[in-house]
């Protein structure tokens, strides 16, 4: 009975599981295996058309490699940055923390289209930065800033950082001060210190912000498609694109798919090789 | 094994002096406790030691080397934090071997050494355990390990025990002063609780308001205590104000003094500053109960709690009530009149509290 009643309590959550999240999946799971029409959505029958059509064709197939490199350069660079900005803010006086931390949380406060569009006036062709530095008389041609993944990694960053950043801080503000000061006790320096100490102990914020930021960053739609003006092609651009403009729904849903499954084994090994006996 | 000295230590947190001039002296070998209310500048005095805080004024030296400037990881200290402060991703043994790493030893020495520690504290068979899924009085022998294994200079330990109940922390006492006679090490130990400075300590070191009050063996801070913040903070202590009748000697010792209803006490202790009155300590087990009539100062029950080993007293008198241990085969009860008898031969008078503090 007292079981029954703590289930009972996780009721909201799993009804909205499963409204949101498991029958769409089952809706697509099904969609992705109809047959595909002309002149409508998808046809008669089952077929798989849509599975074939994606990794049959160069043009598709290869978003999904790029797609998941581009995921992973920008939790790298996610986790090269934050690390620091974390590390900082755990150790800054009360005062400054709530600073840092909104500055971190910055991003997060405008609307990603406008962020976006942002991100266009400063990296266009004729955008701040290329028309500064040609009147300056640095560089002739404009630099290719955006229109390729350099700039959507760098829009990618800066929009996610915040979800590395957290993360990490819970687990350095989590570490006991005394660990690294027994580690100094005990002869090691600094850089050892965050070596073979900090680094390894903050590790469980590490997973959580990388799989956080890798998942985030493949999924995303509006940067890529504005940043990279549809000519980095990302394979959720190519979901949206058959989904809504082609208006081939089994070949959308087999995409989907296919990057949703790619993506749960890509968290699942990173998982497993970043395993922590300790915790 | 190495001589500690502190000369005129100074702490400055912003514009609050936290060390007031502390100076101390630690033999070879020597286990002394700084013990102290919270705040008393006893763990900063250890931080300062162990080179967490920087000096403000004043010097460090081990072995009469000046070392205020060196950094920790130079210092060659093992040190034992209130929360052990393991390495949770790291085993026992990973625990034990970082410090001698750090070292650069060879595999086979840092080997041999740490499975001699983790005999040392009886942990051999959790070599291969995370700090996780140990007790805490087993984490605290790791880090005690963990500390030692490197052979450092000296010891500091930082209230170690405080976080353990109270059955495993008596153990742990006698565990941690037994393993520091066989080391022989220098010891410095941080603590609030005055019976486990007593137990553990060659020397105990009572420190107020960023300034020692007193340094002397347990026997000497219980029995002779230097003022009556010490004597209040080392245990229970009776203060009685009583008239100088006859003075013998003020420097060796020798009053007559006078109780209410004019009994005689003879304090044999010296108080050269007595002047008419003086204040006495006697500690509730240096007074016994006797028959009503007798003893030298009467008085009545108010309250009797029975603690297992003994019963403890408050006596109403007329020198205001008064803490008294008795043994639990004497028949008093709340209400009872009584009769109460000094040991004269322990009596200690209060020197006067300079700057007097409440």
């Amino acid at each position: 009975m007292k079981r029954f009643r703590s289930y009972l309590l996780i009721a909201p959550t799993a009804a909205l599981i499963f409204l949101f999240i498991v029958l769409p999946y089952v809706t697509v799971l099904i969609m992705s295996f109809r047959a595909p029409a002309d002149g409508q959505p998808y046809g008669e029958g089952f077929s798989l058309g849509g599975y074939a059509q994606f990794f049959g064709q160069a043009y598709y197939a290869w978003s999904l490699p790029q797609t998941i490199l581009l995921g992973m350069a920008t939790t790298l660079i996610c986790l090269v940055l934050g690390y620091p900005i974390a590390l900082h803010i755990a150790t800054a006086s009360r005062k400054w923390r709530g600073l840092l931390y909104g500055i971190v949380l910055s991003p997060l406060l405008i609307g990603i289209v406008v962020r976006s569009y942002g991100w266009t006036i400063l990296l266009g062709n004729s955008g701040v930065i290329n028309a500064t530095l040609r009147n300056l008389g640095v560089i002739d041609r404009p630099l290719p800033l955006m229109y390729n993944n350099f700039g959507v990694i760098l829009a990618l960053a800066h929009v996610f950082l915040p979800f590395m950043v957290l993360p990490l801080l819970s687990a350095l503000q989590s570490m006991d001060p005394a660990i690294a000061q027994a580690a100094r006790s005990l002869g090691a320096r600094r850089f050892t210190i965050f070596r073979r100490v900090t680094f390894p102990v903050s590790m469980p914020g590490v997973q959580a912000g990388c799989i956080l930021v890798f998942v985030l960053a493949i999924s995303s739609y509006v940067t890529p498609a504005l940043v990279g003006g549809m000519r980095v092609k990302t394979t959720t651009l190519l979901v949206v694109d058959a989904l809504i403009d082609q208006f081939q729904w089994p070949f959308g849903s087999a995409m989907a798919l296919v990057l949703a499954v790619s993506a749960g084994l890509i968290v699942l090994i990173f998982a497993r090789l970043t395993r922590m006996k300790w915790t | 094994m190495t001589e500690v000295s502190l000369r005129a230590l100074q702490k400055l947190y912003g514009k609050t002096l936290a060390l007031k001039g502390i100076s101390l002296d630690v033999a070879h070998g020597e286990f002394v406790s700084l013990l102290g209310p919270s705040g008393c500048g006893k763990s900063t005095t250890l931080k300062c030691i162990a080179g967490f805080e920087e000096v403000s004024d004043g010097r460090i030296c081990f072995d009469n080397k000046d070392i205020s400037r060196k950094l920790p990881e130079d210092r060659d200290i093992g040190m034992v934090f209130q929360s052990y402060a393991l390495f949770p991703h790291m085993t026992v043994a990973q625990n034990l071997a970082f410090g001698l790493e750090m070292r650069r030893l060879s595999k086979s020495v840092i080997a041999e050494r740490v499975a001699k520690a983790m005999e040392m504290v009886q942990l051999t068979p959790y070599a291969d355990r995370f700090p996780k899924a140990l007790s805490g009085g087993q984490q605290q022998r790791v880090a005690l390990a963990r500390a030692l294994v490197i052979e450092p200079a000296i010891l500091l330990l930082d209230e170690p025990l405080a976080n353990l109940d109270a059955k495993l922390r008596n153990e742990m006492r006698g565990f941690i002063r037994d393993l520091q006679k066989r080391v022989g090490i220098t010891t410095i130990y941080v603590t609030h609780d005055q019976d486990e400075a007593m137990t553990m300590s060659d020397r105990v070191v009572v420190m107020f308001d960023g300034e020692i009050a007193q340094a002397a063996t347990p026997e000497e801070v219980y029995d002779r205590p230097a003022s009556e913040r010490v004597a209040r903070f080392v245990g229970n202590a009776n203060i009685l104000e009583l008239p100088v009748m006859a003075v013998r000697d003020r420097a060796a010792g020798g009053f007559d003094l006078t109780l209410p209803g004019g009994t005689p006490l003879h304090l044999a202790a010296p108080a050269p500053w007595a002047n008419g009155a003086l204040r006495v300590m006697a500690r509730p087990e240096q007074i016994s109960l006797t028959d009503p009539g007798f003893g030298q100062l009467g008085g009545r029950v108010a309250k009797r709690y029975f603690s297992g080993g003994h019963v403890e007293y408050t006596i109403d008198t007329d020198c205001g009530p008064l803490l008294v241990l008795g043994p639990t085969t004497q028949a008093v009860h709340e209400g009872d009149a009584v009769g109460l008898t000094f040991d004269a031969s322990r009596l200690w008078p209060m020197a006067p509290e300079s700057g007097a503090k409440p």
